[in-house]
């Protein structure tokens, strides 16, 4: 009796535990229905847009399939050329940068032909391994600035006209704007807002990563913070920067590069120099 | 042996060798955590992609705290294992240490993209790419 009492106790929280487990819905008709609900999971978050990048191993096996390494070589820092968009698909896991080094490897004569491509997935590789043995350098400053400024010089907070592409350096919130519609960026478009962040508008590179990290698809606290470092000059030997002529080389079209809208752009690197980092002893 | 393997964001594909660990008897799941999801501050977009990645795996996705779920599971599937990808991720990272208190735990590592042990010199990328470019160039990354 007091045995079969325990067992049916037992089966009962079993079913209870079983029960009390959640199990989310993992089949949709489309698209839009998958969408919906994940926005009704989600109620902490305003938006509810997804991106135009479609999540799933089918798009990852397109998109891989598609790669032009030895154009990608030429091209790569033309914001129209022919870069992979597999960074949301490596991030998560789906392609290994080993998968995609063999593919690229199998599409060339030579491994040579190449050599850029597979030092690009290798900043991948490198950022991870900094990661995972120095996960303290991901929020902290892994070097002083070498900008003649103190960290404590820089704005804690990002601006509200940063964070909506609304700063009236047009080729920039052109750039914001391709960020906050799609979650993807171009590396070039990466540098070039993240540049205009902290050393146009002296901004603490925290501030801008953690704008990136909530937007972009294939956010990496590895890839995204350290670039950011790299950009700052807190991981790397000097500030990035660059100038409206710069932009002009590697834009399309549709990006507006005219002097008038983008003034502050518009100098010789020199000048740019002395007017951001006037403090600079080299 | 039973295993249950917990697929995270970085490891959504099902030919992770965490795979290989596991014996026929394996059950795999995703959590759906809403407050690391929320404390990580993941946008609306990003949060879709990893929905339809996951939706895109043989694999039943649960709601809940992480550490819970998986307790609850390893008891309701009698799993005498738990495998997890291995992840850089300090918070998985803690959420891992939290579960091996109370069950066993594996990590299995991804597969590597240079197969070296040398901690190459990481200060500049440079000094790391010089020491590795050689394998980098090959299939599989190693010396054939
Ligand atoms: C400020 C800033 C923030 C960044 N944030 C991220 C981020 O959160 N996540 C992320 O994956 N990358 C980040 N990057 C790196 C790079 O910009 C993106 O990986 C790349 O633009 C993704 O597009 P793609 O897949 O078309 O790249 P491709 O140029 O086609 O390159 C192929 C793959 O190589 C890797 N890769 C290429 N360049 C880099 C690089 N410089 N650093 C690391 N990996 C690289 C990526 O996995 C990429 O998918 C950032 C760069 C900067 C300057």
């Amino acid at each position: 009796m007091t045995s079969d009492n325990n067992s049916g106790q037992s089966i009962n929280r079993v079913k209870y535990k079983t029960q009390n487990m959640k199990i989310l819905e993992n089949q949709f008709e489309n698209r839009l229905e998958l969408v919906s609900y994940v926005s009704s999971l989600v109620n902490w978050l305003d938006d509810a847009n997804p991106s135009p990048v479609i999540g799933n191993k089918q798009a990852a096996k397109d998109k891989l399939n598609a790669i032009e390494p030895k154009q990608y070589v030429r091209t790569r820092n033309f914001l129209d050329g022919k870069v992979t968009y597999l960074s949301p698909y490596i991030r998560h896991g789906m392609l290994t940068l080993n998968q995609v080094r063999n593919h690229a490897l199998n599409k060339c004569e030579s491994p040579e032909q190449i050599e850029k491509f597979i030092q690009e997935l290798a900043w991948r590789d490198y950022w991870q391994r900094i990661y995972q043995s120095r996960p303290d350098y991901i929020w902290h400053d892994v070097e002083p600035y070498k900008t003649g400024y103190n960290a404590t010089d820089y704005a804690d907070d990002l601006p509200d006209d940063i964070a909506r592409g609304e700063t009236g350096v047009a080729c920039i919130d052109q750039f914001i704007h391709t960020l906050l519609d799609t979650g993807y960026m171009h590396n070039h478009t990466r540098m070039y807002v993240a540049a205009y962040t902290v050393h146009w508008r002296r901004i603490k590179w925290q501030a801008g990563a953690r704008w990136f990290l909530h937007h972009l698809l294939d956010a990496d606290p590895a890839s995204n913070n350290l670039s950011w470092q790299w950009v700052a000059s807190t991981f790397s030997n000097k500030p990035y920067i660059f100038n409206l002529e710069n932009v002009r080389k590697y834009a399309h079209d549709e990006i507006n590069t005219g002097a008038a809208d983008n003034q502050v752009l518009d100098a010789s690197y020199e000048t740019l120099t002395a007017q951001l980092f006037p403090n600079k002893t080299q | 042996m039973n295993s249950l393997i917990w697929l995270h964001e970085d490891a959504l594909r099902y030919d992770h060798p965490v795979f290989d660990k596991a014996g026929e008897n394996s059950h795999t799941c995703y959590i759906w955590d809403a407050d690391y999801l929320q404390s990580m501050d993941y946008g609306f977009k990003r949060l879709c992609f990893i929905y339809e990645a996951v939706c895109d795996l043989p694999v039943t996705i649960y709601s809940g705290n992480t550490v819970d779920v998986l307790g609850k599971l390893v008891s309701v599937k009698q799993a005498t294992q738990l495998l997890v990808p291995t992840t850089p991720n300090p918070r998985l990272g803690s959420i891992i240490t939290k579960l091996s208190e109370k069950m066993q735990v594996h990590t299995v590592e991804d597969i590597a993209f240079v197969k070296t042990k040398s901690n190459a010199d990481i200060r500049r990328f440079f000094r790391y790419w010089n020491k590795t470019k050689k394998l980098a160039m090959q299939i599989d990354g190693k010396n054939a």
